[in-house]
């Protein structure tokens, strides 16, 4: 394969995940539930997913257990946030304690050692294609769905102003819980990516901050999905550099920061103005 | 108080099925917890030197949220205010009367630098400083390992940190022959300084009704841009100096793994401590067992220590739900309405 060929197609293994959870985050946000647990619920994705391969020996059993692990995280958040109305960062940095400390806990108890788990059964090159193939498609899917259907406008309004929404007779709450949770599902197959496409391991750390990368992805591309998409890419082009930038000098800490500086960037409104929704992070109360 | 003690049972039998999950005996996992973190002289000794090195990013966490900022970030500007302390004092030679206080002071500033990036971000443009925090925490553990393997490498080094310090920077220690220093005073004393600048300080009234409540702050005349910097430059400061205390006191040199996320335990600490400085202090008392005691734990009872982070990502999800200072999505969302 020709260098350029070479490095497009290692840009776009390092994006995949990227691109899966910040579609996670922009579904949630867009619905006016700001998802810091992206972190959390791509671990819990990628270890759920090793374990129920491990036990069945079927990696597309994985895959199930492993988005089904996200979407139940992403409804935790939901639930919380909808029918209590917690605090959506404290909750977030919670639900990133539980599914990090419950994996490395899931190692040892399932697997019987610390660290890293065996191996098991992947779903290889094909798989890993597929799946990137998938969060290209996730992200059209997503587009259309937020801009052209009536769902997608209910959850952008909600995230704009969810009070209008109840007063044409719809239920915000249960339009945001169906948003974090079909969100989570997405960050857990980002995950599932991780642990079963370009790997066929857990290992403690896995996620390796993607969630928060994911989150600047989402700044960056103004929360709508071919924008966090275009983010995603272009941060894991950054990473395919680093590998082939690793003799040349240039220090990889700050190609590895570089996503979280064009992060602050963002924040500080160097793009233009980037403006999140309205409600974003806001706790509907009735 | 009787949510509480419910919550209360609720969790230990949470970790009890966790330990039963784990093939141990629950009742030897608390035992042997317990024993860990209280056994002897020497375990607590351990466990106040976890309390301490949770004490100050935890104080740091409850102003901020008192003040209506949510500094996640206090891992990160942990992690600053060591590495500055490390570099600094991996290359002073003075003697400690003179050295301490300025590689402490290096701490902190290094920290409130860290945290003021995200109180400028919110002050000037409105950006979200959870958002601003969490990738500060990621710029700051890269930068950190960036300089000590890299440029500002210490010869004599190996691995991801600083020489050692030479000992007349190391704190006082206050129990001979353990690893319990003046840390532990230092930062009682800043935990009523805290307490102070709360409840008897003008700055203290403004900082506290900024975050009850933003709108009635600022038609007040209270600077709200002022007191997001504010707030943050001196959250980010505790939290530095509690990183400068685990370099000069803990472990004498500056690691890349100096915290095993004090910052983040910090907010469960803090929240425990429903935001009351000297309860914050009994709250990482607490927390000090839990820490300490998770090593012994995993020794004699084989429960993964990891089933301490789960227990303490159990409690922020169940006090998630108390009523905290506005959010910063709130606030905005009300300055574009009102």
């Amino acid at each position: 394969m020709s260098e350029p060929a070479e490095f497009l197609a290692l840009a776009l293994v390092k994006a995949a995940p990227l691109i899966f959870a910040a579609l996670a985050g922009v579904l949630c946000e867009r619905a006016g539930i700001l998802n810091i647990a992206l972190e959390g619920q791509l671990a819990a994705g990628a270890f759920v997913a090793v374990a129920a391969a491990a036990a069945t020996g079927n990696a597309l059993a994985g895959l199930a257990a492993g988005v089904l692990a996200g979407a139940v995280l992403g409804g935790v958040l939901g639930f919380a946030a909808t029918r209590f109305g917690v605090d959506q960062i404290v909750a977030g940095t919670g639900l990133n304690l539980l599914a990090i400390g419950g994996a490395a806990f899931g190692l040892v108890v399932i697997f019987g050692q610390p660290g890293a788990s065996p191996s098991v059964a992947s779903l290889g090159a094909p798989g890993a294609h597929l799946l990137i193939a998938t969060a290209l498609a996730c992200a059209f899917a997503l587009h259309l769905v937020l801009y052209h259907t009536p769902w997608g406008l209910r959850v952008r309004a909600c995230g704009e102003n969810p009070r209008a929404v109840a007063s044409a007779g719809l239920d915000p709450k249960s339009i945001r819980l169906l948003a974090t949770t079909v969100g989570g599902a997405l960050a857990g197959l980002g995950g599932v990516y991780l642990s079963l496409g370009e790997l066929n391991l857990y290992s403690d750390g896995m996620s390796a901050g993607r969630g928060f990368i994911a989150l600047a992805a989402v700044i960056f591309g103004r929360w709508t999905p071919l924008g966090a998409t275009g983010a995603a890419l272009a941060f894991g082009a950054l990473s395919a550099l680093q590998f082939i930038l690793q003799r040349s000098g240039v220090p990889s800490e700050l190609m590895q920061a570089l996503p979280y500086l064009a992060a602050l960037a963002a924040l500080a409104g160097i793009a233009g103005r980037a403006r999140a929704p309205r409600a974003d992070g806001v706790p509907y109360v009735e | 108080m009787r949510t509480a003690a419910i919550g209360g049972v609720v969790l230990l039998a949470l970790a009890a099925s966790a330990m039963e999950l784990a093939g141990a005996n629950p009742l030897l996992g608390f035992y042997a917890l317990l024993r860990g973190a209280l056994g002897g002289p020497h375990q607590i000794a351990e466990t106040l030197v976890q309390t301490t090195s949770l004490l100050f990013p935890s104080l740091a966490v409850a102003l901020a949220f008192r003040a209506g900022f949510f500094n996640i970030g206090a891992e990160g500007q942990l992690v600053i205010g060591g590495l500055l302390a490390g570099l600094l004092g991996a290359r002073l030679h003075l003697p400690g009367i003179a050295g301490l206080p300025l590689v402490l002071s290096a701490g902190a500033l290094g920290g409130a630098l860290w945290g003021g990036i995200a109180g400028a971000l919110r002050a000037r443009f409105g950006g979200n400083e959870v958002v601003a925090t969490l990738m500060l925490n990621v710029i700051a553990a890269l930068l950190a390992n960036y300089l000590v393997v890299g440029p500002l490498h210490s010869p004599g080094a190996v691995g991801p940190e600083t020489a050692e310090l030479a000992p007349s920077l190391w704190l006082p220690t206050i129990a001979p022959g353990t690893r319990l220093t003046v840390a532990m005073p230092l930062g009682l004393l800043v935990a009523a300084g805290v307490a102070l600048l709360l409840s008897h300080t003008v700055f203290g009234y403004e900082l506290r009704a900024s975050g009850a409540n933003p709108q009635a702050a600022r038609r007040a005349g209270i600077d709200q841009q002022w007191i997001a910097l504010a707030a943050m430059l001196l959250s980010g400061g505790i939290a530095g100096l509690g990183g400068a205390t685990i370099v000069t006191g803990v472990l004498h040199r500056f690691n890349v793994a100096l915290s095993p996320g004090y910052g983040f335990i910090a907010i469960a600490v803090a929240l425990v401590g429903e935001l009351d400085p000297l309860r914050v202090v009994f709250a990482a008392f607490a927390f000090g067992i839990l820490q300490s005691g998770s090593l012994t734990m995993q020794a004699l009872a084989h429960v993964p220590k990891d089933v301490v982070t789960v227990i303490e990502g159990l409690i922020i999800l169940a006090l998630s739900a108390r009523r905290f200072a506005p959010s910063a999505g709130r606030l905005r969302a009300d300055e574009r309405t009102g």
